[in-house]
């Protein structure tokens, strides 16, 4: 164990012992000490006493919750209190379906009071929820935007920079059509009603599993990140499979081949970094880097020099945040950057 | 020790620490160091803070973090383009940092539920009685027949385990995938 973690153990240990009802005056004497011989000691007490009172806000979370019953993993986050008043109920909603089937365990000889008044939260949450999808079927995202859509069935959707998605819910099929862009999406598991998306004459299929969809032109990219996913060419009424691909693949369809490469989980998720407002470079090309900004910002980088195009960068970025971008291409590189009106031009220096 | 500088740095630097965390976890390439950069940039602001305390804490604290993360990286005289990237964006790191404020108690309420959810049964059932029934720790004690001791000892885990989850796992919610990131985990399919 490292020296800071045995540093935290020590001050949880004074602060569940100033707790107790044996605290006295020579400890607190030893305490004092303990804590003025070094500042390592003093701020992760000081870290963990702040934890300490913060759990005293438990109560209000536990205020439905008659004594001497304690609720259960999972029940806690659809407590009433999130629920009744919390304007992103249909989230919470989510949460809904891991409601406990079993009775919650008790540490007394009290009955439970709590399952009927969480489950009549849930249903709210429910409504509201199915009215948010009802009334809308077509989701849109504008260049630098990303936005999180949650399905009736579980499912969650979060769309990537200019994106245009259209939902299609049925008893038998649960259909995506990605008209444009690119959009990741963490499947509910179903095995009655799979879950399709169709794009650019392709149907990407899965059941139960996470996955991206990328539409260039007529060429797909999919890539997996768990469970199993089938790729299908859709022509006309005929569904012919081209490719199986498992977690961890990064596939491209086109018309005529799908090339598919095996990747790491950490490398798939380094590819999926757009979810969280980044992205990722490993000696990447310049002119593909480029190509990347220029799908989150308006502003867009042209490249004027064959000789720039090829330079090899690496790097975390955020998308939207064109001029750390820049300006690391200007100190670090042999690159000139002009910067005019729409356009940013990069020439070799 | 000063009491006031304990309760100053409760109040005004530790609720910042999700926010830390996450900016640490974005700069420093390796995550398992994230933790002892934070009780090191902590002492920093604290041994400064016992001289006078800076007028504006939080500026104070990132500032801190990001001097420390230039001193790292020339010492390891290793400038990662990664990193130095990132340093240059640090500044709209920070001012983006502000919002999360905001976010209010509800969500903060939830967060503290998640990371109550994720103790080990046992530290649970102990700090559920101690704070939300507010038992003292020698009824704890009776009530689940077990000695004082070991409920101390339970207390002790539970808050440091306490700490470790609510002070990190802001980084889904506070983005809003927070549900998401936990489906993945759960692993279905």
């Amino acid at each position: 164990m490292g020296e800071r973690e045995c540093i935290e153990e020590q001050a949880a240990e004074w602060i569940a012992r100033r707790d107790s009802a044996h605290w006295n005056d020579a400890q607190e004497t030893q305490l004092k000490q303990w804590l003025e011989s070094s500042s390592a000691h003093a701020v992760a007490f000081a870290r963990l006493q702040a934890m300490w009172q913060q759990a005293n806000r438990l109560r209000a979370i536990g205020a439905g919750v008659p004594p001497g019953v304690m609720p259960r993993p999972g029940e806690l986050r659809s407590s009433p209190y999130f629920d009744a008043t919390n304007p992103d109920a249909p989230n919470v909603g989510r949460g809904s379906s891991g409601m406990p089937a079993s009775p919650r365990r008790r540490l007394a000889g009290r009955a439970a009071g709590w399952s009927a008044v969480a489950a009549a939260s849930c249903a709210v949450a429910a409504l509201v929820w199915q009215q948010g999808l009802f009334a809308r079927t077509h989701y849109v995202t504008p260049v630098g935007g990303t936005a999180e859509v949650s399905l009736p069935d579980g499912s969650a959707v979060i769309l990537n920079t200019d994106s245009d998605i259209r939902l299609a819910v049925s008893a038998t099929e649960r259909r995506i059509d990605l008209r444009q862009g690119e959009a990741f999406f963490n499947v509910a598991p179903d095995s009655t009603r799979p879950f399709v998306v169709t794009v650019a004459g392709k149907r990407v299929v899965a059941v139960g599993t996470a996955f991206s969809v990328r539409r260039h032109g007529t060429e797909i990219d999919v890539v997996v990140t768990s469970g199993a996913v089938r790729v299908e060419q859709a022509s006309g009424g005929r569904r012919e499979p081209l490719a199986q691909l498992k977690a961890g693949s990064v596939a491209r369809a086109g018309d005529a081949a799908v090339t598919v490469q095996q990747r790491s989980l950490p490398e798939v998720e380094e590819l999926l970094s757009w979810r969280s407002g980044f992205i990722v470079f490993r000696e990447t090309r310049l002119a593909d880097a480029v190509t990347e900004f220029n799908r989150y910002n308006g502003r867009r980088i042209y490249i004027e020099d064959p000789a720039v195009a090829d330079i090899r960068i690496g790097g975390k970025f955020r998308a939207t945040n064109i001029e750390s971008f820049i300006g690391l291409l200007r100190e670090g590189f042999p690159v000139r950057v002009q910067v005019l009106d729409e356009r940013i031009v990069l020439t070799a220096r | 020790m000063d009491e006031t500088l304990q309760q100053w740095f409760i109040r005004e630097i530790v609720p910042h620490e999700p926010a830390l965390v996450r900016l640490m976890s974005r700069l420093w390439p390796d995550r398992h160091e994230v933790a002892d950069l934070r009780q090191e940039i902590y002492i920093r602001v604290y041994e400064a803070a016992a001289r006078s305390r800076p007028t504006n804490p939080k500026s104070f604290l990132f500032a801190t973090a990001r001097h420390l993360v230039v001193d790292r990286v020339r010492r390891n005289k290793v400038v990662s383009v990664e990193l130095k990237g990132d340093l240059e964006g640090l500044n709209l790191l920070i001012d983006e940092v502000s919002p999360e404020q905001n976010v209010g108690a509800r969500q903060e309420l939830r967060r503290l539920a998640g990371a109550f959810e994720l103790l080990p049964a046992q530290c649970r059932d102990v700090m559920w009685l101690r704070k939300v029934e507010n038992l003292s720790q020698k009824e704890v004690a009776l009530r689940l027949g077990m000695k004082e001791k070991a409920v101390e000892k339970r207390l002790a885990r539970g808050v440091r385990l306490l700490a470790e989850s609510f002070y990190a796992v802001a980084d889904g919610d506070a983005r809003g995938t927070g549900a998401l990131v936990r489906k993945e985990e759960s692993g279905h399919g």
